[in-house]
Formats: C-alpha cells, structure tokens, sequence
C-alpha cells in the first residue's frame, strides 16, 4: 500500500464499536424496550408442499391475552402482491401473496400469525391454529424438479426451471475436437444457511396520528428495504422510517423484505398499537433465507501440457421455493466470473435454476463461493489425469503481470490484481517443495497428507453496469453526507447497514483522510433512514469502495470548501494552504507551518459569521455526494492449506492455512484481517460441516437445530496465516478494492483440493460438501493406497 | 399461565418480579431485570450467547427456569467492566479485535472470566476446547483465542507484581 501518501487510511486503529458491545451496552432489536408492544409469533406450515383446506383460529383467538390472528387472507388487502419480474431472458416472472393463501411451498411457511400480549403467550396461542392440509408430492431435489411429471412449485409457471442463461464465447466446439484430452469433473455445494448468531426480529410502531410507521429492523439495506417495504404497504416513503440498531450478524440473510416482517407491519397498523417479532433458531433454520445447492460440471480441453484450450461449464442450482431474489442473481455470476487468473479464451456456460419446496435462497457471504473450486478443482484433475504437478498446471494457465488489464472470454475486465503473486505467495509460505517430502515420508509411515491450492479473484464492488450486463436489476452507486459542526466536530452519513464489519472505525478513517482532521474527531451515523442518505445498503464486498469511496470523496469535497475559506482568510494562494490532523497548515518559505487556525475556527466563521466567508459562498459546512463505482472491482487472494486425513475414520484435520490477499488500499487493517479470519472461517466450516438437509422423499427439513445443523467451533478452524499485499486500483477513489468474501471462496477450493490430494492415492475423489467423516468413509470404503497414483 | 413472585439475587442485588414458572432465566434477566447484555442466540443450550455466571460457575441462561435460581448468586456481563473501564479480558478482546458483530461477546466474556482464574497459564489448545462452547460467526475465533491468552498474560503480570 502506498501507506506513506495516507494518514488515517491504514492505521491500525482499534474498533470504536467494541466498548458497548464488550460491555453489554450494545442496542439490538430485541433490546429495544417498546411499552405496550404485543408479541407476533408465526404459525408455519408442518408440510413441505400442501394444499390449505380451512384455518381455524378461533380456539387460538379465545386464550387470555390473545389480541388477534391473522392469516393470509386477513394480510392480503391491506399490503400488495410480491412480484419479482424483472426483464430479463430466460428469467420466469414470479408473484406471490403476502402470507399462502391457497398452498404452502416448504416446510416452515408461514400460514397464520398471532398477536398476544407476551411471547410465551402468542406461542402457546400460535398451537391452537388448526390448519386443514391437503398434502401434495414435494420437489425435494434438483432431479426431482426437472423430472417431466414434477408437481409444479408455482403453479404459475409452466416449469419448476426459474432461470435458464447460456451463452458461448470464442471456438469451444473447435477446441474440443482437436484436444489433446476432454476432461469432465463434477462438483456439488451442498445447502447451507447464514446462521447469524442473531436471529431475525423487528418492531413495528404505527402513529395513526400522523400515519407514519417507524419500522425498527435489523438490516443490511436501509434504504431500498424502506422501499420496498413503502411500496408494499401502499405507504409512501415519506411515511416510513427504518431504523437498524446493532445487528448481530447479517451474512446476505438480512437484506430482502421478509414475508414475516410484512405482517408484523400490518399488524401494528391494523391494531394501532406497536408490534414486535423475534425469530427462533429453529426458525431461522426453517424459514430464514438459504443457500448455495449447486451442482455444477466442468469439461476442459487441454492439450499435452495441461494448457486450456476450452471450458465448459454446467451449473444447475436449487433455488428453493420462492423468489425473493431474481432466480439468476446468484449462479450468472459464478459463470461469469469463473475463468478468474486463467488465460481461457473459449467459455461456454449453461446455467439453470429450479425452484423446490424449500426455504427460498439468498445470496450469503460470497454468493459466488463455489467459483474458484470449480476452476482450481478442474485444473487439479487435469494435472490427475495427465500426471502433472498441479503448482505446474497453474503457472502454465495462470495470466502474467504484463497482461493485465485482461478482458475475460466473457468480456469482463480485470485490472490492478496479482493473482501470480498471491499464488507464488503462498507456495513459498506453505514451502511446496518441503511438503512433497513430507507427504511422500508420511504415506510411508501409512499417515495420509494433503496440500491443496486455490487462488481467487473476487469480485467486490459490484457497480451499475456489471449489474446491467449480468441482467441483473439493481443499482451499484452509493451515497453519503459529511457535516462539519459549528465545534468543528465530523458528522457522516452513507447508506451501508453494518452487520458487525467495524464501519463505525474503517469509514471514520476514509472520512479523516479526506478532510485532514484525526478519525477520533469523527462521527459515523448509520442504519437510519431519515439521517442516512440514500444509498444501495451493504451487500458483496462494496463496503470499502462504494461506501467508503463516497464518504473518502465527500469528504475531500469538504476539505476543499473548508481550504478555500482558510486561503481568504489568510489572504493566502489556495494552493498554499493545506488541513492536516484538523489544523490550517500555510507553506510559507519552502515548508509547511501551522497557520494558528483550527477547523473548529473555520467551522465558527461558516455557521456564525458567513459574512466573512469567500464572496459567493454559501453559509453553512454540509456536503453531499454521490459515487457510482466501475463496473466491477476486483480482489484477489491465493489460499494453501495442508490437511491430515484419518483413513479409519473419516476425520480431516486442517494442520497449515496460509493466505495471501491482495485487495488494494485498506481503510483499516484490523477490519480487513478480521473479515479474512471470518470468510476462510465460513469457508471451511461449510465445507467440512455444514448442511441444511431435506429428506429427498418428503421435503421435511432434518436440520432444524443446531445439534443437527452443525457449524465449526473453535476446536475444528484452524490458525490462519495471513500474507497481505496491497495493490491499489487506479480507478476507485483512495485505490481501495474491498474484501470479505473471497476468504470463503479460496477456503472452500483450497480445503477439498488438499482433501482430494490426500484421497488420490485411493483412486476416489470427494465431489461435494459437506466433508463429513460419513462421506469420506463412504469413498474410502474398500479402496487401497496405491503409490503410483500420488 | 399464573404468574409468581420470583425474587433474583442478579449482580449483588436483589430483584424482585411477578412471572410464570416456565419463565426462562435469560428472558427474566432480559425482560424483568432489564439485563440485555445477556443474549439470547438459540434457546437450546448450543451457542452459548446467554452465558452467564452461577455461583461462580458459567452457565446457559437458557437451559434453565428463572424460578429456579431463587437463592443463587447470578451475576451478567452487565457486572464485568463499563465502557469506561474494562475489564483485563474485555480490553484485550477490543486490543486484538476479538469481536466483530458482538453478538456473541458476552457469552464468550462471562465464559471466560472463571476460566482465567481458573487456568491462569492456559495452553492455546485449553482455550480452544473451552471456547468451542461458544458459536461466533464473524471472527474465525482466532482473534477470540489471543486475546484470551494476551489476558491471561497481563492477569499473570498483574498478580506477580
């Protein structure tokens, strides 16, 4: 990092957030203290495809301190339908009702909700619901909704297929014909979930007087949930307020308008009287967004070398049972983006998307995961196949420095990445050569070892045009305020909703660096919509570049209005002044000296005395700024990690990880170290543990606890050994990229690329997640270590 | 549900309040203390969010009714350290970032404050066993597990000095 240029970006400032969160002093939803609030609990569908006969709630209704019970059909005149229908081909529209009116789509749906005076209450309340189900087959696979007699999930649709794209780049049938190998691998991400340690929940305040609705949610979007949320609710924005507290964890779950938090809206408005809701695990388990299910195919022509002539990609992906997101959003990025750090000219991609009777998906942390195992996996198996050495493969396919900036056969441009770098990186750091020896000397010994590499490039900032190109709706610009008080204090505003990333910290520092006062002078303000500007919320890696790029720029705004004061004062030449950790430096007689005025003195003038402003210039210090960032930006990131595999029962042990990320300038290096500890940690931990499991006959979700649906503690992730680099982007304000998701994806390929270096001495191969003892027993059972095949 | 007159001895006080039988403790502590430091992350004993302590001793404030912990010392993050003045564990979790959405933080601090005077030399592989009773999302754990052993260094010092 070009750290010298930069005062506040960069240091290695601790977390203004954590005193009130070390101290129990944090304010999440549910410690929101609302007098007279009434309690909504949901009652939910026992069947994962059914039909609804009759709802009876009046035994529920006649229990002391019941309020109200309302099902869908109560809900739906008073908000309008859910449509996600945007134009795009190959894309099924869709509509639902609020709440199921005529069929439950997945086991957890909400079919009623009742309002009492206490928790304990509505749930005692919500079992005396009795709902008359006319069951129907469930879609519970992939297979299964593709199958030409499926029972249809929407009885809208013609199909279960959502989402259909494909598109071919450059000779792939050509080099197919002339390969010297065609080599197939399959791949397959199982389902999984965010699992924040905070589940969902929110409180809705209705004032009939003024018809407003202050809405307190914990979310990722402020700004375009308040939208929708209007838009569906008839309201205008004007009339909503959404107010996001501390958020313990978001991961993608908490960015869609939920079915659930619709009704608690409605409910407060029907009752005049303020409602409030928070999910349970095993809610969140059955009916909070989902996701990953992919399973993917790769075919790659290749000559003697192992060089690329030709990719193919297949990615079918179960999308579950409602559309909460655009059915392509998530896969048509993956096929997008798949080639990465490799030179492959000739691409074609297939991507479908089913629906089924599950919960619907979501984008979580890195929805585009699977992405660098797929590519890294499939130059493994072709150094299998043709006996290579797979570090060898890579730099043969691997792009060099000097082409850069590299446009992809999909005509997406990289820029500014090292992803040889990285790569060589790691390789040194996890010392390659050494680790052979060891393995070789291990197998001897009959203990089983296995090293895997993986390197990523991410994309993080997603801006308008990508989206466009992609057939995506949506908008990547971002907004934010700075204000400089009459004291000389800093106000800013952006319009990211923090899930725990540290914003209050990082973006105070983009805010220091752009006006030249210190970040302890600086104040963020977020998750408010009436005090946050409008902006597109935290989703992807857009953090760093769209929010703080806006508020870096906005704030040099600032800085250059606050100079030109300082000049007229001064009777000094603009270019002779300069604001450094809050004090007007003058550049009198070949050197910087301090020119004995504050920003708290220039702020006074600008409030106080604007008569002794500039000619022209308007009182006041408040700026404005919006920022729409590239089309993409990316990071890149090598991952290494070594694994023991005990044959006998299945277990992986995760002995070494090392990784090495590039993602350009960094606000604050305690935040991005952090975000790379916790994306390799979800990496791993959906790879080795996790899965949401529904049985394949009748759609019942099996994980619905956390005894069923497991997640790494600190026992199974491992120590992480970072190498950071930093190569700013010459097109983003300060250089900065953003982070936080390619830890998954490089953790994901680097692990089942070293499980399988283990397995291959026993000819099988792990093709999917997760990597449970079961599953690895179930490859290795009656298999042999050959030596010739490592 | 007929409610009761339960009566709490929670952070050195005593806190009287009407509530059910079935009431949990982590949701008296919430609603009828006002303590909502203590959070609530699964209701069945496996995240360890609601930790807190027991007669001395770290416990899930959700495995248990509120009723029964008449006459039980109980004590919640509210009671370890202020904002102002942290505790030697809490100001080494914000030195190494050992916390990220901070949902998970007071289970892990009212875990962790015992198990320091407990072992105060404790090994990397002690302090992972006892935290693998606490669920974090954000952090990896690794940040969680040096400030625990930078902790127990700076505990060290201070006793021998």
């Amino acid at each position: 990092m070009s750290g010298a240029a930069f005062r506040s970006i960069g240091r290695h400032e601790p977390r203004r957030e954590d005193a009130r969160l070390l101290t129990g002093r944090g304010r999440y939803i549910d410690d929101i203290a609302v007098p007279g609030a009434l309690h909504a609990c949901f009652v939910r569908s026992p069947h994962a495809h059914a039909r609804i006969v009759s709802i009876d709630t009046a035994a529920a209704r006649a229990l002391p301190g019941v309020v109200a019970v309302y099902t869908g059909r109560d809900i739906a005149p008073h908000t309008t339908r859910h449509r996600m229908a945007p134009p795009i081909e190959g894309l099924q529209p869709v509509e639902s009702d609020t709440l199921p009116v005529g069929k439950v789509r997945f086991q957890g749906d909400p079919v009623a909700c009742v309002i009492a005076t206490d928790r304990y209450l509505a749930e005692d309340a919500a079992e005396r619901v009795e709902v008359e189900y006319e069951v129907l087959p469930a879609v519970a696979t992939i297979a299964q909704a593709l199958a030409a007699d499926a029972p249809r999930v929407d009885d809208a649709l013609p199909s279960n297929l959502l989402s259909h794209q494909h598109a071919t780049h450059g000779e792939v049938d050509a080099a197919m014909r002339g390969a010297f190998r065609v080599i197939e691998s399959s791949f397959s991400m199982q389902r999984q979930t965010h699992l924040p340690i905070e589940t969902r929940g929110c409180i809705a305040s209705w004032d009939a007087g003024r018809e407003h609705l202050l809405f307190q949610v914990g979310t990722q979007v402020p700004h375009p949930y308040r939208t929708t949320l209007a838009g569906r609710l008839r309201l205008s924005e004007s009339q909503v307020t959404i107010v996001s507290p501390d958020v313990g964890g978001g991961f993608g779950q908490k960015i869609a308008l939920y079915r659930e938090e619709l009704t608690v809206a409605v409910a407060a408005m029907l009752l005049e009287r303020p409602v409030r809701w928070r999910e349970d695990r095993m809610e969140n388990l059955l009916a909070s967004s989902q996701a990953r299910e992919d399973d993917c195919r790769t075919r790659v022509a290749v000559d003697a070398q192992g060089r690329i002539l030709a990719l193919e990609l297949e990615i079918l992906e179960d999308f579950g049972a409602y559309s909460f997101y655009p059915g392509n959003y998530l896969a048509r990025v993956v096929a997008m983006i798949v080639t990465g750090p490799y030179r492959i000219a000739n691409y074609r991609y297939d991507v479908k998307v089913v629906l089924s009777n599950k919960v619907g998906n979501g984008p979580m942390r890195a929805p585009m995961a699977i992405t660098s195992w797929l590519m890294d996996g499939t130059l493994d198996e072709v150094a299998r196949e043709l006996g290579l050495d797979p570090v060898a493969v890579r730099r043969l396919n691997m792009l060099q420095p000097r082409d850069y900036p590299h446009t992809m056969a999909t005509g997406e441009v990289l820029a500014d990445i090292t992803p040889r770098e990285t790569f060589e990186g790691v390789l040194a750091a996890i010392g390659y050569e050494a680790f052979r020896a060891r393995q070789a000397q291990a197998r001897r010994r009959g203990e089983v070892l296995g090293l895997g590499l993986c390197t990523v490039v991410e994309s993080t900032t997603y801006g308008s045009k990508f989206y466009k190109a992609a057939g995506i709706p949506g908008s990547g610009h971002e907004a934010a305020w700075v204000r400089i008080e009459p004291s000389g204090a800093v106000n800013a505003s952006v319009g990211l909703g923090a899930t725990g990333q540290g914003y209050e910290t990082a973006l105070a520092q983009a805010v220091a660096e752009g006006l030249g006062v210190p970040s302890s002078c600086v104040k963020i303000h977020l998750g408010h919509t009436d005090i946050a500007p409008y902006g597109m919320g935290s989703r992807g890696a857009r953090g760093g570049t769209a929010g703080g790029g806006t508020l870096y720029l906005c704030a040099q705004q600032a800085r250059r209005t606050v100079l030109a004061i300082a000049a007229h004062r001064l009777q000094a030449p603009l270019d002779a002044v300069r604001l450094q950790d809050g004090r007007v430096q003058r550049h009198e007689e070949g050197a910087w000296q301090d020119a004995g005025l504050a920003l708290a003195d220039l702020a006074r003038l600008a409030y106080l005395d604007p008569l002794a402003l500039p000619p022209g210039m308007s009182p006041g210090l408040e700026f404005h700024q919006s920022y729409e960032p590239p089309p993409m930006t990316y990071s890149n990131s090598s991952h290494a990690c070594i694994v023991r595999l005990d044959v006998a029962t299945g277990a992986v042990h995760i002995e070494r990880y090392v990784a090495a990320e590039d993602c350009g300038t960094v606000l604050s290096p305690v935040v991005v170290e952090g975000q790379q500890h916790g994306a390799i940690a979800m990496g791993l931990s959906g790879s080795l543990m996790e899965h949401v499991v529904y049985d394949p006959a009748t759609g019942q979700n099996l994980s619905g606890s956390l005894a069923d649906y497991l997640v790494a503690t600190a026992h199974e992730i491992p120590r992480i050994e970072l190498i950071p680099m930093h190569t700013p982007s010459r097109a983003t304000p300060a250089g900065i990229k953003g982070m936080a998701e390619g830890g998954v994806m490089g953790s994901i390929g680097a692990l089942m690329n070293a499980v399988n270096d283990a397995l291959a001495p026993f000819g099988v191969r792990a093709d999917r997640q997760p990597l449970s003892p079961t599953y690895l027993r179930s490859l290795l059972r009656g298999k042999q270590a050959t030596e010739n095949k490592q | 549900m007929s409610e009761q007159r339960i009566t709490l001895t929670v952070n050195g006080e005593n806190i009287e309040f009407e509530a059910p039988a079935r009431k949990l403790l982590s949701d008296a502590l919430r609603e009828d203390c006002g303590l909502t430091g203590t959070h609530v992350g699964c209701e069945h004993g496996v995240c360890g969010a609601c930790t807190v302590l027991v007669d001395g001793r770290p416990q899930r404030s959700c495995l248990c009714f509120a009723v029964q912990m008449e006459g039980h010392e109980i004590e919640t993050i509210e009671s370890v350290g202020t904002p102002q003045r942290l505790s030697v564990l809490q100001q080494a979790l914000h030195e190494c970032h050992g916390l990220q959405c901070g949902f998970c933080t007071p289970g892990i601090v009212m875990t962790f404050e015992p198990f320091l005077q407990e072992h105060p030399e404790p090994s990397e592989a002690q302090v992972r066993e006892a935290l693998s009773g606490n669920l974090c999302r954000c952090t990896g754990y690794q940040s969680i597990v040096d400030a625990i052993l930078l902790a127990a260094r700076r505990l060290r010092e201070g006793a021998a000095s």
